[in-house]
């Protein structure tokens, strides 16, 4: 079986666009989530977001922009800046590298192209227009994300995208890392991407009771995973993107190999539709770890699911705590959703990027704003400060969904 | 040509005006038939007029402005300058 190397990766982010601003955003704990108008005609109101920093237009074309919905500008954009890492921007070069009929795409969205629905129904039911833009169903359809991928950098292997809320990315990750390794594909540009701050899809988000209220200390204070004044999760808009390749592929092309994608562990609670279960979170750890041939101890940063609600923290603690064993008093912890927001079904590989960014520099990002933790939470959660790691050889990132999906993702440091 | 239509033309597609002469087939402009009928449905809308169902889509510039000119409110028939003497 092939070992799957990452030579790339790319971010867009309410806390930084490009890797390397985001990441360094992590380290200081600069939030980038703030208070965002909802301007709906029947509710006016506010609630706390983390909006990305992205003006189109200097990216696309108006001709390109006419079929791209946000969520695949942001990952075209993002796959850009991973491409250029792999040294594998330029097209013809991409092309001898890799043979584009072996190069595949995996992508991860929850809502997809919520946004390009959302106006078209609303221009259709405010009697703007009796009927829908003609775009509409290219630009909603979930599967959009990887199609502009494929065109725009002339991919043709295996394609897939994956909608499991917000364990989609490191869904399509891992399932991608399974892809390579079986031989379906020598390299798959993978991630997820995010762009549901509309109108509708904000509304059934609050009726749902799950969002952060603002934080007296400021707005972007509001998300604060494992405290035990947290109110609920912050919406965030996003993508990661990453490219995987065989590791014979990447070592004969010469390229930098900056980690080793080990482990994928996946289940489902099959226990309710929205409240998290320790046993399933823990399942997909245990089974990403013996996937990665790793022990719990090996692991010595754990980006985690965290993202601030009541329940889903103090499960999360416990199932780590059952994955982990004894080696949960050593493992350090932090969700860096506190930074950047819940990007829902970009939030695997945004946070994969982040852990593996930690593993590169032995930087390890903080939980902001964690004043006082919950009593129920008792793992070492990194608090406040970014704390350096010279010991980390390997991290853990956790994605789990509402309807009980989990999908855990390991790596270890590039080590021919 | 119609210079509102022109503009439009160029506000939504990004094109160049030195591109939209009356023979530039639509695929030379890089508009396919789902953009030619974006484009409709914004003129339809922006002159609240209804189109009429062509039986092939247009090929060129000139055929889709001569099936959506004769609809248009007489203001934005005229081409560039047409109504103030300068041309």
């Amino acid at each position: 079986m092939r070992r799957v190397a990452v030579t790339g990766w790319g971010v867009i982010s309410p806390a930084g666009n490009g890797a390397d601003t985001f990441f360094a955003n992590l380290l200081a704990a600069r939030s980038g989530l703030a208070i965002m108008d909802v301007n709906h005609y029947v509710n006016p109101d506010q609630i706390v977001a983390g909006r990305v920093a992205f003006d189109a237009t200097e990216h696309f074309t108006r001709m390109q922009l006419i079929t791209m919905d946000p969520t695949a500008q942001f990952a075209v954009v993002a796959a850009r800046e991973a491409l250029a890492q792999a040294g594998l921007a330029d097209a013809q070069a991409r092309g001898e590298a890799i043979d584009p009929d072996r190069f595949g795409i995996a992508i991860g969205t929850g809502m997809g192209g919520s946004g390009s629905v959302d106006a078209a129904y609303t221009f259709m039911f405010e009697g703007r227009a009796p009927r829908a833009r003609p775009m509409t169903v290219v630009l909603g359809m979930n599967n959009g994300i990887t199609a502009q991928l494929g065109l725009a950098f002339g991919l043709r292997g295996p394609s897939t995208t994956v909608s499991n809320a917000c364990a989609s990315a490191a869904t399509a990750i891992g399932d991608a890392v399974r892809s390579i390794r079986h031989g379906y594909a020598d390299a798959m540009l993978v991630g997820g991407s995010e762009a549901l701050l509309n109108r509708g899809t904000i509304k059934a988000w609050q009726a749902m009771q799950t969002l952060a209220k603002p934080h007296p200390d400021g707005a972007e204070a509001s998300c604060r995973p494992f405290s035990a004044d947290r109110s609920g999760l912050v919406l965030a808009e996003g993508a990661g993107v990453l490219v995987l390749e065989a590791w014979e592929v990447a070592q004969r092309r010469g390229a930098t190999i900056l980690a080793e994608l080990a482990g994928f562990g996946s289940s489902t609670d099959a226990h309710h539709l929205t409240q998290p279960h320790a046993p399933g979170q823990a399942r997909a750890m245990r089974l990403a770890l013996a996937d990665a041939g790793l022990q719990p101890q090996d692991i010595g940063y754990l980006n985690a699911h965290g993202t601030a609600t009541e329940v889903g923290d103090v499960v999360e603690s416990e199932a780590i705590a059952l994955a982990f064993g004894d080696a949960a008093g050593q493992l350090a912890v932090s969700s860096t959703k506190a930074l950047h927001g819940h990007t829902l079904g970009a939030a695997g590989a945004i946070e994969l990027i982040a852990s593996l960014m930690a593993l590169r520099s032995k930087q390890l990002p903080p939980t902001a704003f964690l004043d006082t933790p919950d009593p129920r939470c008792t793992l070492d959660y990194i608090p406040h400060t970014a704390r350096p790691a010279p010991g980390l050889r390997a991290i853990m990132s956790n994605s789990f969904a509402f309807g009980g999906s989990n999908a855990v993702l390991v790596a270890k440091e590039a080590c021919a | 040509m119609s210079q509102p239509v022109i503009d439009l033309l160029v506000e939504t597609f990004g094109l160049k005006p030195e591109q939209l002469t009356p023979d530039a087939t639509l695929q030379s402009l890089g508009l396919d038939s789902l953009s030619i009928v974006e484009f409709m449905f914004e003129i339809e809308d922006r002159y609240k007029i209804k189109l009429p169902d062509a039986p092939e889509m247009p090929a060129t510039l000139g055929e889709m402005l001569a099936l959506i000119e004769p609809l248009l409110p007489e203001s934005a028939r005229k081409p560039e300058g047409a109504d103030t003497g300068a041309s």
